[in-house]
């Protein structure tokens, strides 16, 4: 496989083949929980996609430099990636907060939220710990690849709720019969949407 | 202290953590495609979600208000990592099919949320009552999720290797219901059958009310 080729399957496969959200069902409760506004959705991904990388570099330089060589990554992994991921955002909402009050206003109240998205915890950890996730392409990725997969899981996130709030936005002035209105609607919707990304499995044999 | 049946029984349909509280739901939708998987999932959440209820309970009078979070996690990853590590060991089969999903529950909203929300705030006991009562309610609806589609799915419900109940050869098993979209339609679906029925039951409560009182039926109803 080429160079090129491989960073586009790994971009490929993370982005809409394994859709973190529709696929994988991996942080769905900030799916549904702010897909209801198109704004809180753009500002949540934004965040998720910065927070998301620097995480992941994080916990890929731990694992490489610290855990393996010292061997105690099979039982330490989830304590050390949380703990890391959590004092992460709590530093950088600390440092955005002083130095770009505009940029604050924007992401900082999904900051906290991010701490708890299962997203981020996933990602990091399939590129520290390969096979995590079982994708089939899984092997030890080096940084760069790292970088790559992350950035496709982060768009993928985005992609998803961006798509999925435009969609709500309209279904809220659907006739939908009386007990499905509001979350069992958006559940059935998401139904639809999956179906739809199913669709890229086993393109290009991923 | 006092100890209040409501700790234990809120969990269960008022406040139901995937039905009502729309937390937990990533791993509920994921694991819910056999019976069986459902069933230990569930019992690791009761687990680590009533541990770490008490624990963080116990030590809220020296936690900082200011790196509760921090805390909390460590004390969540802590118990997560021994379900982990046990299942690993005990049951490698069942592992290998929850995968992710054990790991994970590190960030399951519903064990940080009931931290914040109630063991921070608690005392011991109480906060021990609301961690099961919550674990039972998120096995429920997990149990109910697993039996539709595996039932539907596959056309027969085994556990443990044996065949419980079987809807015959004849039946066409659309495996769209074990697939990812049959998850969300399942659980769109129960959600709104239990709104069907609370607001069924609310009518016929306010109906009742009103009949005894000998006055007649607001018309519209509720």
């Amino acid at each position: 496989m080429g160079e090129v080729q491989r960073y586009f399957l790994i971009f490929l496969g993370a982005l809409l083949i394994y859709n973190i959200l529709l696929i994988r069902f991996i942080a769905l409760c900030s799916y549904f929980g702010i897909s209801n506004s198109m704004d809180t959705s753009i500002g949540m991904s934004l965040a998720v996609i910065f927070v998301m990388m620097v995480s992941s570099t994080l916990s890929w330089g731990l694992w490489n430099y610290v855990l393996a060589p010292l061997g105690i990554g099979e039982f330490l992994y989830i304590p050390v990636f949380i703990f890391v991921i959590a004092s992460f955002v709590q530093l950088e909402e600390m440092f955005i907060r002083k130095t770009a009050p505009t940029l604050y206003k924007a992401m900082g109240i999904y900051l906290p939220l991010i701490t708890t998205n299962c997203a981020v915890l996933a990602a990091a950890t399939e590129v520290a710990k390969p096979g995590f996730l079982k994708m089939s392409i899984a092997y030890n990725y080096t940084l760069p690849e790292a970088w790559v997969y992350t950035f496709g899981v982060a768009l993928g996130y985005s992609a998803a709720l961006i798509l999925f709030a435009a969609i709500r936005e309209r279904v809220d002035f659907a006739p939908v019969p009386g007990p499905l209105r509001g979350y069992p609607m958006a559940f059935v919707t998401s139904a639809l949407m999956s179906l739809a990304f199913t669709g890229f499995a086993g393109l290009f044999g991923l | 202290m006092r100890v209040r049946l409501i700790d234990l029984t809120r969990g269960l349909v008022q406040e139901n953590p995937l039905l009502r509280l729309m937390i937990g739901l990533c791993s509920a939708l994921a694991v819910s495609v056999k019976v069986e998987n459902t069933i230990f999932m569930g019992l690791a959440v009761i687990f680590v979600l009533t541990l770490s209820n008490i624990v963080i309970s116990a030590i809220r009078p020296v936690t900082p208000d200011n790196i509760r979070i921090p805390i909390f996690l460590v004390v969540v990853s802590s118990f997560v990592t021994i379900v982990d590590l046990v299942l690993k060991a005990y049951f490698p089969e069942v592992y290998a099919r929850l995968g992710v999903w054990i790991p994970l529950i590190v960030v399951n909203c519903i064990i940080l949320g009931r931290a914040e929300a109630f063991a921070y705030r608690n005392g011991i006991l109480a906060s021990t009552l609301d961690g099961l009562g919550m674990g039972a309610g998120y096995t429920l609806v997990l149990i109910v999720m697993g039996i539709v589609r595996e039932l539907l799915g596959t056309g027969s419900i085994t556990m443990m290797g044996v065949t419980l109940i079987s809807l015959g050869t004849g039946f066409q098993a659309p495996t769209f219901m074990i697939t990812f979209p049959g998850a969300f339609l399942t659980f769109g679906l129960i959600m709104g059958a239990l709104n069907k029925a609370q607001s069924a039951l609310a009518e016929r409560a306010a109906r009742r009310a009103t009949g005894s009182a000998g006055r007649p039926t607001p018309v519209g109803g509720v």
